[in-house]
């Protein structure tokens, strides 16, 4: 190289994918360089003149459109535009446009080449279509989290080192007593016909056997806890003891391919985490006022910096907040039984929105719902009101302030019987007024929390064969979904939220997690799936093949990508003492973040337009 | 100049190559220069540049020469060429700070003996486009003179001039300081190149050149005879 081409070296050396060349490659570089002018308004590229080439823009700014003239890039200082020949037919679909007076660099396709049999990075990054770059990407955030693997991270199959105990259910007290005494344990399993059957500890033949004088010549079946509820050896730590704590259990079997493998203890667990979800879900159990809660969830903030700070990804992030706010409700459901009284009748509470999808952080609203059983009569409405209230006000008062669309049991309209639940969705499928659409993403997000799950699974399975085989429904929450635009243009000084305090920012919430969420639920509601979480429903559709592989991997990838840059921009917020917000400023982007959420974005566009295909009349809306 | 306006730089080629006895001068003037009536996507011009020791041609000395190509209006860095020139002259203090050469680097410069006949032969039938080319013209003419007894000719295209006309067609009053290369670039949104050496300040003037075209011609179909002082 002429060292006297060293500054165009070296802003071609900032930007992504060069930054991966050798510098030996990148002295070569400029002398393969075209530069080219673009005068404002003129048509970009310009292929009567130019031969096919990568272009890096230098100063100056370029919007590509599709056929339908919808921004599908913009390209500002620094970008890379290359023309895929994979799409060659194609290209001519795409315009592009000088915005601003622009300068480029041009590499020929032929130097491009030379290029990339020089630096095998360099050549991965051109011969990767948008969503292995992305991919690629999440690869290597999540390595980096494998250097700092903390105990939040750790799956239950590392702590259950010892194959357990496993007798059958016929065999004597006695005979277990003695068995356990030889293996000095202190539970062990119980089959039936090599079936799991249930646990059997210490404790229980003492309270069940020893203190009431039963013959420990009966079999282990009558004292065993036959209820069982087990967990996989991927489950995560954290959730495990989530788990146990809500359940108020000590002992839960591992299972692998349907197999126990081994015994988790909360004192296991203890030994290994002293991390604060297990803290804070602890004391929430304890907790014997909402005041006692309310001490408690002032730590959240506080536990979400720690657990972003541990790189735990969005997702598990996202399930540990789901999990300590459905603890909140449940305790306070407790403490409004005791003190409103057993209620009358049976009913179910169920979570709405980002907790029911288990996609909440530390700063969300609270959005949920009561269903009350068929043996409802109007002098129990009082208690209801009660009960209600005392939650709802007791969540606000943990910081998880009253919904502002009114979505909450604490309105009369969402704390109803089931018949007129069903009645309700029956209209909302029947006639997609945009009221409905509005709820919708409250009220087709739903999980139960606490009391009688059966009502809520009733009232799911009628209302998922509804939206099923309802395609007028379908394709308005379609046309809903597709009001939802990812912001391909944001880049520069495009002004992604409109008031002052949030100038220059990108919404991420709304722009980015959003759209995928809405895609991920009428995937759901369409083919009757009844998970809640975003990445359950994607592999539900995969499963039942509504969703190819490919654009499966890819929106995971995706929504996990900018879920982490979420999270990342609330941990700083968080650290800086200020309340966590969803505003990502752009400018604290980097020229590598901004193309892999360009990359994001144009997945999400690319869902898009396979929904504007499957679902033709939704483009009428 | 008036036999220029009246003949056309061509005619005046033709002149001086009769009189030329140099070889290297012959073999520069032998082929013709470009047509004025050439549209500019065809013309092969080279954009140059020298850092001098200063701007008295007679006293001064070149101490760096930086070209690149300009072809189909786009700038082919792969022709970039930067030479440094060996001087006896001291430099002034000043110019050192400017062109970031210190005497040292000059010493083991080229010699402009071998530099000329290389940069003579580049420049064969192709336009001369610099910013202010009365300097770059200037200097050529000089050392033409001492190497090989003749006058220096070429089609020049110069920035300054296409910015004081499009000023003067506009009646837009301006300052001198406004046809300094940097103001203009500014005007015209182009980044700022911090490097000052003769080769950078060619591919400013070469992107500048592209930008001021574009003015002018948006369409990208102006003819030679557009530019040309």
């Amino acid at each position: 190289m002429e060292i006297e081409l060293k500054e165009i070296r070296d802003f071609i050396a900032q930007h992504p994918p060069f930054d991966v060349l050798s510098d030996e490659v990148l002295n070569n570089l400029p002398k393969y360089l075209t530069i080219r002018y673009f005068r404002q308004g003129s048509t970009f590229p310009d292929l009567t003149v130019e031969k096919k080439s990568l272009y890096i823009v230098r100063s100056g700014a370029i919007e590509i459109r599709d056929q339908h003239d919808q921004l599908i890039d913009k390209l500002a200082e620094g970008d890379i535009y290359l023309l895929d020949e994979r799409l060659d037919e194609d290209s001519n679909k795409f315009n592009g446009a000088c915005v601003e007076d622009t300068l480029v660099y041009l590499l020929g396709y032929s130097d491009l080449e030379l290029l990339t049999k020089q630096s095998e990075n360099f050549n991965r990054q051109f011969n990767q279509s948008i969503d292995e770059r992305l991919r690629h990407a999440v690869e290597l955030t999540q390595s980096a989290d494998m250097r700092d693997l903390s105990a939040m991270k750790l799956e239950v199959n590392a702590l259950t080192d010892r194959i357990p105990v496993i007798l059958d259910a016929t065999i004597t007290i006695q005979n277990a007593a003695k068995i356990m005494n030889d293996e000095f344990v202190s539970s062990i399993l119980v089959t039936d016909d090599n079936k799991l059957v249930g646990l059997l500890t210490d404790k229980d033949i003492r309270r069940r056997c020893v203190a009431v004088g039963l013959d420990f010549n009966e079999p282990i079946s009558i004292i065993m806890t036959s209820d069982l509820m087990t967990v996989s050896e991927k489950t995560l730590l954290s959730e495990a003891l989530l788990l146990m704590t809500r359940k108020k259990i000590n002992h839960l079997p591992v299972m692998k391919d349907n197999a126990p493998i081994g015994i988790l203890t909360t004192s296991d667990i203890v030994r290994h985490l002293s991390t604060s979800p297990t803290l804070i879900a602890t004391d929430i159990y304890k907790a014997n006022s909402v005041d006692a809660l309310k001490r408690i969830s002032i730590k959240l903030p506080e536990l979400q910096l720690q657990l972003s700070l541990s790189s735990a990804t969005a997702k598990h992030i996202g399930e540990v907040f789901s999990s300590i706010t459905d603890s909140i409700t449940c305790r306070l459901l407790e403490l409004a039984e005791e003190q409103y009284g057993t209620p009358p009748v049976e009913y179910v509470w169920l979570a709405g929105g980002s907790q029911a999808r288990n996609e909440q952080t530390s700063h969300s609203d609270q959005d949920n719902a009561l269903i009350i059983s068929e043996q409802f009569k109007t002098e129990y409405a009082d208690y209801f009101k009660n009960l209600a209230d005392f939650v709802c006000d007791g969540l606000n008062e943990c910081g998880y302030v009253y919904c502002p669309g009114d979505a909450m049991a604490k309105n009369i309209q969402w704390r109803q019987p089931l018949s007129k639940w069903q009645e309700y969705f029956s209209h909302w499928i029947s006639s997609p007024e945009p009221k409905a659409l509005m709820l919708s993403s409250i009220f087709f997000d739903l999980r139960p929390v606490y009391g009688n799950f059966f009502l809520f699974e009733e009232l799911q399975n009628k209302v998922l064969k509804q939206t099923e085989s309802s395609e007028f429904f379908i394709s308005h929450m379609v046309g809903n979904a597709l009001t939802h635009q990812p912001p391909l243009g944001f880049f520069r000084n495009f002004v992604m939220v409109h008031d002052d305090k949030h100038k220059n920012t990108l919404d991420v919430k709304h722009r980015g997690v959003v759209p995928i969420v809405d895609i991920a639920r009428v995937l759901a509601l369409d083919n009757g799936l009844k998970e809640t979480n975003t990445v359950d429903r994607l592999d539900a559709a995969l499963a039942c093949k509504a969703l190819s592989i490919e654009m499966h991997d890819n929106l995971i990838d995706a929504l996990e990508y900018i879920g982490s840059l979420r999270i990342r921009h609330q941990a700083k917020q968080i650290r800086a003492g200020l309340s966590a917000d969803n505003y990502l400023p752009i400018k604290e982007l980097s020229g590598l973040e901004k193309n892999h959420l360009k990359d994001s974005f144009s997945i999400i566009k690319t869902m898009h337009q396979v929904f504007e295909t499957r679902y033709p009349s939704s483009r009428m809306r | 100049m008036m036999l220029a306006k009246l003949f056309g730089k061509d005619y005046l080629r033709k002149r001086l190559l009769k009189k030329t006895k140099s070889s290297v001068m012959r073999e520069y003037l032998s082929t013709p220069f470009p047509d004025n009536n050439d549209s500019l996507m065809n013309v092969e011009i080279v954009s140059l540049d020298f850092e001098t020791t200063g701007l008295e041609i007679e006293r001064d000395n070149v101490i760096s020469i930086g070209f690149v190509d300009v072809i189909n209006l786009g700038i082919n860095l792969g022709t970039s060429t930067h030479h440094l020139i060996a001087t006896n002259a001291k430099l002034p203090e000043n110019s050192v700070v400017i062109h970031q050469i210190t005497d040292n680097a000059l010493v083991n410069g080229e010699s402009i003996a071998t530099v000329l006949p290389d940069l003579l032969k580049h420049l064969t039938g192709k336009v001369l486009l610099a910013h202010n080319a009365k300097v770059e013209v200037g200097f050529l003419n000089k050392m033409c003179q001492q190497f090989y007894g003749s006058d220096f000719l070429i089609p020049v295209i110069d920035t300054q001039y296409l910015a004081k006309r499009s000023f003067d067609r506009k009646n837009i009053s301006y300052k001198s300081a406004e046809l300094r290369m940097f103001n203009l670039r500014a005007s015209l949104n182009m980044p700022a190149y911090k490097a000052h050496n003769a080769l950078m300040d060619a591919i400013a003037t070469a992107e500048l050149f592209l930008a001021l075209v574009s003015k002018i011609s948006p369409k990208n179909n102006a003819r030679l005879k557009d530019v040309l002082c």
